[in-house]
């Protein structure tokens, strides 16, 4: 526990000491609020910015947890990884501590765009509900730091990192209703979007911030807060339960990965690249 | 004591350990012991299979054939206990750079579970040892390489492992900071009776060490003491000029002398002085220049191998 403690405050410490990274990922998530905030103030569906802003705040948790995890290949890369690979800490406490550091930061971005999103006119009735939101937040974030970390294991570079996990996030965030409602895609592309974690992660999140959890199905989906696949509707309740298992499976998935990870391997690559250097 | 320490177990023990990646045999069926408190070199050319035993010994390659253990315990099953024994400064820096010199030390101590009431104590105790404490506070980042080679010796230490394994502890550095991480090491081992295994290609390095293992193409090729390497593998060798050198090799044909002719000298093999004494008596006029030598490691190398160890060059 101490263990895991002292990793989480390290890239705590870490995220919060790489300055221009930090300044970007707090600016970056203003742009969308900028742009798409305009574009949906429409009737089309009652208080558009409210339902804007979850779609942008947990596509924020979402990116950033992914995104976090170049840090653990940083460490790989730079060495540092290895000295806690010959430590006697197992590699299982390491990668909990990856994730819950993870899920840390990218819930910390989340919160203030929250914080700022109060200012441009989100609206929430009951003070629970900025807890269930936090608590959405921590889950989703975890959810996707496991998956970062699946990534980061395989990528094993920065480079292949970005460019995948650019052409991951990219889709995922689109075809998942946070920046554009699922109603608006073509039948195609929404069967695509029932694959993608990231829309029950939108459905969860904006349904709690919307304090619509409670709402008739009838009405759920047309706020978008549900969706009919055949003749079984998937309410927020069941998109937790669908996001819970794709968390399940990235963090095991993730966790092998990181715990097979031959490192004989990979110092070997390195040698490789620096004769081509 | 005496006859407790003649009876105790190798630090480490190595067993007809050999090492694959997939076909490529990188250590072939090498077997030694490391006595505690020694110092153990493994002398030899990139490549020759020094870095897969040692990080295999510390518990990062997985997949071996043979025997290891660690103060008893077995590298392949004991994993954690072999861990806490074992410090490590490998060969590249495997620092937190991020992170002050401080912090990459606490961190340390967490994962060795270093009880907290004497994090602070050891932290003080390491740095003093290396000349850093007063750059405790700094990040990791803005450290020179010497500077950093040594936060890692320090780093190394602070758990009190009874092994410590440098892997080219002084490879890149210039060699005003590799005679003081030499100065570190050696008075660790006094100080500590800290077992040092370490990896190296300078010769000079090699011979300080009480027990070295020349190794080539991932097979162990002498094991000694620097002293008994040399005496077995090298001659002294004399390294004359002569005005006349027809009458030199004929005094050295006489006292059957092995000898080389190059362009400017003659290289001749000493077995015993005497006869050396004798031959540069009789031509003492004719000589313009004369040089002994000694035999070293890298003859050692040479002889067995017919190959130099590449001196100086990248790890």
């Amino acid at each position: 526990m101490t263990v895991i403690f002292a990793l989480w405050k390290r890239n705590i410490r870490a995220f919060w000491r790489n300055k221009p990274a930090l300044i970007f990922n707090l600016v970056f998530p203003f742009f969308f609020i900028f742009v798409f905030a305009e574009i949906f103030r429409n009737d089309y569906i009652e208080n558009a910015i409210s339902f804007m802003l979850a779609g942008i705040i947990i596509a924020v948790v979402f990116d950033s947890a992914i995104r976090i995890s170049s840090n653990t290949i940083d460490d790989m890369t730079s060495g540092f990884m290895r000295e806690v690979l010959v430590s006697p800490v197992s590699r299982l406490t390491i990668a909990i501590g990856q994730f819950a550091s993870s899920a840390t930061v990218a819930t910390l971005q989340g919160i203030i765009i929250f914080v700022v999103g109060f200012a441009i006119g989100l609206r929430i009735s009951s003070p629970i509900t900025i807890l269930y939101a936090l608590l959405a937040m921590l889950f989703v974030g975890l959810v996707f730091a496991g998956f970062g970390l699946f990534l980061a294991t395989r990528a094993k570079n920065i480079q292949t990192f970005q460019a995948v996990s650019m052409a991951i996030t990219m889709p995922m965030t689109f075809l998942s209703g946070a920046y554009i409602p699922l109603s608006m895609l073509n039948d195609f592309l929404t069967t695509v979007a029932y694959f993608n974690p990231m829309t029950y992660a939108v459905i969860l999140f904006r349904s709690i911030v919307l304090e619509r959890t409670g709402d008739p199905t009838e009405q759920l989906i047309m706020q978008e807060l549900a969706f009919k696949v055949g003749d079984f509707t998937i309410e927020p309740v069941h998109a937790a339960l669908i996001l819970a298992a794709f968390g399940v499976l990235f963090l095991l998935l993730s966790t092998i990965s990181f715990i097979r990870l031959d490192f004989s391997r990979m110092n070997r690559n390195k040698n490789d690249s620096l004769e081509i250097e | 004591m005496m006859t407790e320490n003649a009876a105790k177990r190798p630090i480490i023990e190595v067993k007809n350990f050999t090492k694959r990646y997939g076909n490529f045999t990188a250590v072939r069926d090498i077997s030694f012991d490391v006595a505690e408190g020694s110092i153990f070199a493994f002398l030899g050319p990139n490549g020759a299979g020094k870095s897969t035993t040692i990080n295999t010994l510390c518990t990062i390659y997985d997949g071996y054939d043979g025997e290891l253990y660690i103060g008893g315990n077995d590298v392949a099953t004991q994993k954690s206990a072999v861990r806490s024994n074992i410090g490590i400064v490998f060969q590249e820096c495997t620092l937190d750079l991020k992170m002050t010199i401080e912090e990459n030390l606490r961190m340390h101590c967490v994962f060795y579970g270093v009880p907290r009431a004497e994090i602070e104590e050891r932290i003080e105790f390491v740095l003093t040892l290396v000349d850093l404490l007063d750059w405790r506070k700094r990040s990791v980042s803005a450290l020179s390489g010497g500077m950093k080679r040594r936060v890692e010796i320090a780093r190394g230490l602070i758990h009190y492992p009874r092994v410590l394994f440098l892997d080219e502890p002084t490879a890149g550095l210039d060699p005003q900071t590799r005679a003081h991480v030499w100065e570190y090491i050696l008075q660790l081992q006094k100080e500590k009776n800290i077992t040092m295994f370490l990896t190296t290609h300078y010769m000079d390095e090699a011979e300080i060490c009480d027990s070295v293992a020349i190794m080539d193409h991932g097979e162990i090729i002498a094991h000694d003491t620097p002293f008994g390497l040399k005496k077995q593998y090298t001659k002294d060798r004399a390294y004359v000029t002569t005005s006349n050198p027809a009458f030199l090799e004929k005094l050295l044909t006489q006292h059957e002398m092995t000898f080389a002719v190059k362009e400017k000298f003659h290289r001749i093999d000493v077995d015993d002085n005497a006869s050396l004494l004798h031959v540069l008596a009789e031509c003492r006029k004719d000589i313009t220049d004369i040089e002994i030598r000694k035999g070293t490691l890298n003859d050692v190398f040479l002889e067995i191998t017919g190959r130099e160890i590449r001196e100086g060059g990248d790890a």
